[in-house]
């Protein structure tokens, strides 16, 4: 990295209630873990639907889109690399949506070609990222409140605030 | 690869698009939807950081502390939907480095509105009716994009840009229902916004070259001149009818289309807004560039925070 490069990539995984999973939204740039949670906090938690953030650098992501998913499930794999435990994201739907590859599980598999034969469920998805879980670092569930809550709080940021509306003007044409 | 092989790629891409299928960063692409992608987002990304300029001029003197809260939101939005933008631009290869550099050094576009000055407060509730009102019609259109990341950060930006209009909408139609002075402000910030928020959706078809094979390739869903007209049959009638005078003596109600029609636009005006002879271009390139150059000892902080913990992780 150079200080006038660009710092390393994080991408970033959002959940929005304790009840869904956490969701690819985005990445930042950071100089490490700490640096990397405060910028998604700034960048993907400004409004409520926030409960915990995960990151992980950007060398640990491996994605996976159906096209090279089918690819590497025709290709026979290596299984040289030691056991290691992956976080599994799928993507399911092309609908318009927010975040698209959703948190599914987690599986232990020698590299990732193991771990992509491991983690395919019978219908080949759309999409599929597989991310190193020990490289994965997670915002502490003792913050949550302090880091998530006081966005719930700012009403002004939401159109529900802005009610107004505009009596037509005699003048108008419209609807006439 | 043979050509043939390439064809029947091309022929599957197109396929795809055509299926509603979202495009990920992995998947073969056309060299060109590549390119055009990177131009495309890279513009709109530079477009919502010189953004918060604007408007960021005026948090100082914002009249009530509601004001300044929304206003501080709002700059703080266009921060983080540039990180968004970037993001998406990088999907597709292109780095922040590359990008901030073409920016700061005058290679790259961005939106040409912003390169008008905010004289009065006033003009924040019209950049947040009118600016943010047009950005958000082109907007919701890219959202139906076919490349999954782009269209991902659409959804999310309109989802949080909803309120930047509906703020200066309501600032707006309070001040025109004000006093003599506020009327005139209101009235004032349209004479000058108005024509600047109808440029910023780009060329005529006509003249928007880029745009039959955009739109074959899902990456743009409506034409530029489609998106102006949503914009225009919205906001033209809720303004005369919140008493205010839009500046076109053309300006009429088309019975017959049941559509808003506007005079013409002085696109001599855009493209020289466009190209960096505006009334701000220089000011707001030297904001920027004062703006990385004063961050350069919080970035050489954080490396050198970042290099010695990883020197005594590994000792």
């Amino acid at each position: 990295m150079t200080v006038d490069g660009q710092l390393p990539r994080w991408e970033v995984f959002k959940q929005d209630a304790s009840s869904k999973a956490h969701a690819a939204v985005g990445s930042v740039h950071a100089a490490d873990a700490e640096h990397a949670l405060l910028m998604a906090r700034s960048v993907f938690a400004r409004r409520p639907s926030a409960v915990s953030l995960w990151l992980a650098p950007r060398w640990a992501v491996h994605e996976f889109t159906r096209e090279q998913l089918a690819e590497a499930l025709a290709t026979p794999g290596t299984q040289l690399a030691a056991p290691m435990r992956y976080r599994v994201f799928i993507k399911s739907s092309d609908r318009r949506s927010m975040a698209a590859y959703e948190h599914r599980g987690e599986v232990v598999a020698s590299g990732t070609s193991a771990a992509l034969r491991a983690a395919t469920p019978d219908e080949l998805p759309l999409g599929m990222w597989l991310v190193e879980d020990a490289a994965v670092i997670a915002s502490a569930p003792a913050d949550a409140e302090a880091w998530f809550a006081p966005a719930s709080d700012k009403r002004y940021k939401q159109q529900s605030e802005y009610a107004v509306s505009v009596k037509r003007h005699p003048a108008t044409r419209e609807g006439t | 690869m043979t050509e043939v092989q390439a064809a029947q790629r091309a022929a599957a891409f197109e396929a795809r698009i055509a299926a509603g299928e979202k495009i990920e960063a992995g998947d073969w692409m056309p060299d060109e939807y590549r390119r055009q992608l990177i131009r495309m987002i890279g513009q709109h990304a530079h477009s919502e950081y010189v953004g918060m300029l604007p408007e960021g001029a005026w948090i100082d003197a914002a009249p009530t502390l509601r004001r300044k809260l929304i206003l501080v939101a709002k700059v703080q939005d266009e921060a983080g939907h540039g990180q968004y933008l970037y993001h998406a631009a990088e999907t597709l290869g292109a780095t922040r480095a590359e990008m901030l550099d073409a920016l700061l050094e005058g290679r790259a576009k961005y939106s040409s509105v912003f390169n008008y000055p905010t004289l009065t407060w006033a003009d924040v509730g019209m950049i947040g009716w009118l600016v943010d009102g047009a950005a958000i019609k082109n907007q919701l259109m890219l959202a139906q994009c076919s490349y999954g990341p782009y269209s991902r950060a659409m959804v999310r930006i309109c989802a949080e840009e909803t309120f930047h209009h509906l703020q200066g909408r309501e600032m707006i139609l309070t001040y025109a229902s004000g006093t003599p002075h506020q009327r005139a402000m209101a009235q004032d910030a349209l004479d000058r916004w108005w024509w600047p928020a109808l440029m910023m959706l780009g060329p005529h078809d006509a003249d928007s070259p880029n745009s039959p094979q955009l739109k074959a390739w899902r990456v743009k869903t409506k034409s530029n001149d489609e998106v102006r007209q949503e914009f225009l049959d919205e906001h033209a009638p809720e303004l005369l009818a919140a008493g205010l005078t839009i500046p076109d003596d053309d300006l009429r109600f088309d019975e017959e289309t049941r559509h808003w029609r506007h005079g013409s636009i002085d696109w001599a005006e855009f493209w020289r807004v466009v190209k960096g002879d505006g009334p701000c271009n220089a000011e707001r390139l030297a904001a920027r560039r004062a703006a990385h150059d004063d961050g350069r000892w919080v970035r050489e902080a954080l490396a050198a925070h970042a290099a010695r913990a990883s020197q005594r992780a590994s000792e």
